[in-house]
C-alpha cells in the first residue's frame, strides 16, 4: 500500500478547510441529498462527501458506510485523489498497487471500484472530495465523469456558501 | 463551433434538474433552461423560444399535461410542433394516448437519472 501523500500547500490547505468550520458538524441535508443523488445515479453501495483533515479523513454525508463517519487518512482513496483536479477512477483496487493491500480493499468496506472528484475551492484548495464507491470492479465513461464532475461542482458550491 | 440548442427543462427536483442542466451544458448537448415548476415554465415559455423541451407532467396522483398544450396549441414563444419529451413516474394506456395524442417523442419514467435526461436532451436535440 502506498500511503496517501501529503499535499505541497498543506498548512493553508487546512487552515482553508478550518475556516469552513465543518468538520465534526451534524449531518446538513444540502450535502445528504447529494451523496444519496449520487449513490443512486451511479447505482453503487457508497457514496461520501470527505473531508481531509491532518490525521482522518471525515464524512460530512455518507451513505452506506453504517455508523462510520471517518479513517485514517493514510489509508484513505481520498488522500490520493486531492492531489490532482481531475477526477481519480480506479476501476479494481486489487489491481492497482498503491491500493491492492489497503486494509479498505482487503477487509469492510471490501473496496474495488472507487472513482473521488476533489472538492477545489475558488481558492485552489482542495478540501476533500465526492466520491461513489463499489465492492466490484467498475469503469465511468465520459457522460458519468461527466455527471459526477456536476455533482461535485454541487457540492463546492455548497461548502462556499457555508463560508460566505 | 455550431450554436448549442436552446432546450427548457421542467423537474421540481433540484439536484436532479440542475445536474442535468449544468452536465448537458458542460458536454455541449445543449443549452438547458431549468424551471422548476408549471408556473415558471409558462413564463420562460412565454417570453423565448427553444428548440425543445423535456417536461415532468406529475402532479400528485395525476398528471398536468397543460405546458404541452400551451406549446401545441402555438401560446408559447417557441414553434407550435418543437420535440417535446416527458418525464412521469409511471405510464398507464391513457396518458400514452394523451402524450401520442400531442406528439411527444420521448418519455423518460421513474426512476429518473440524469444520464437518462442526458439521453432525452441529445434525442431532442437531434430532431
Amino acid at each position: 500500500m502506498i500511503p496517501a501523500p501529503t499535499p505541497s500547500n498543506e498548512a493553508e490547505r487546512l487552515a482553508a478547510l478550518y475556516a469552513l468550520l465543518l468538520l465534526d458538524t451534524p449531518a446538513e441535508e444540502r450535502f445528504d441529498k447529494i451523496v444519496a443523488f449520487a449513490a443512486e445515479e451511479f447505482e453503487v453501495p457508497i457514496a461520501l462527501i470527505s473531508l481531509l483533515d491532518t490525521e482522518r479523513q471525515w464524512f460530512k454525508a455518507a451513505i452506506g458506510l453504517g455508523e462510520t463517519c471517518e479513517t485514517g487518512r493514510d489509508i484513505s482513496f481520498c488522500g490520493h485523489a486531492i492531489m490532482h483536479a481531475e477526477i481519480m477512477v480506479v476501476e479494481d483496487a486489487l489491481h492497482d498497487p498503491r491500493f491492492a493491500d489497503n486494509p479498505l480493499v482487503t477487509g469492510p468496506p471490501n473496496i474495488r471500484f472507487y472513482a473521488g472528484a476533489p472538492l477545489i475551492l475558488s481558492n485552489g484548495y482542495a478540501l476533500g472530495t465526492l466520491c461513489i464507491i463499489d465492492t466490484r470492479p467498475r469503469q465511468l465513461d465520459p457522460i458519468a465523469l461527466a455527471i459526477l464532475s456536476t455533482l461535485r461542482s454541487l457540492v463546492v458550491q455548497e461548502l462556499e456558501a457555508s463560508h460566505a | 463551433m455550431p450554436e448549442l440548442k436552446q432546450m427548457l427543462l421542467v423537474e421540481p427536483e433540484n439536484i436532479l434538474r440542475r445536474t442535468a442542466a449544468l452536465t448537458a451544458r458542460s458536454m455541449g448537448l445543449a443549452e438547458v433552461q431549468e424551471a422548476s415548476s408549471t408556473a415558471v415554465a409558462r413564463q420562460i415559455l412565454a417570453q423565448r423560444p427553444f428548440h425543445g423541451a423535456l417536461i415532468s407532467v406529475d402532479a400528485g396522483d395525476a398528471f398536468d399535461l397543460t405546458l404541452l398544450d400551451l406549446v401545441r396549441q402555438g401560446h408559447s414563444a417557441s414553434r407550435p410542433r418543437i420535440p417535446l419529451a416527458v418525464l412521469a413516474s409511471r405510464c398507464d394506456d391513457t396518458l400514452l394516448a394523451a402524450l401520442r395524442e400531442r406528439g411527444i417523442n420521448r418519455i423518460v419514467l421513474k426512476p429518473f437519472r440524469a444520464r437518462a435526461l442526458l439521453d432525452a436532451f441529445a434525442a431532442l436535440s437531434g430532431s
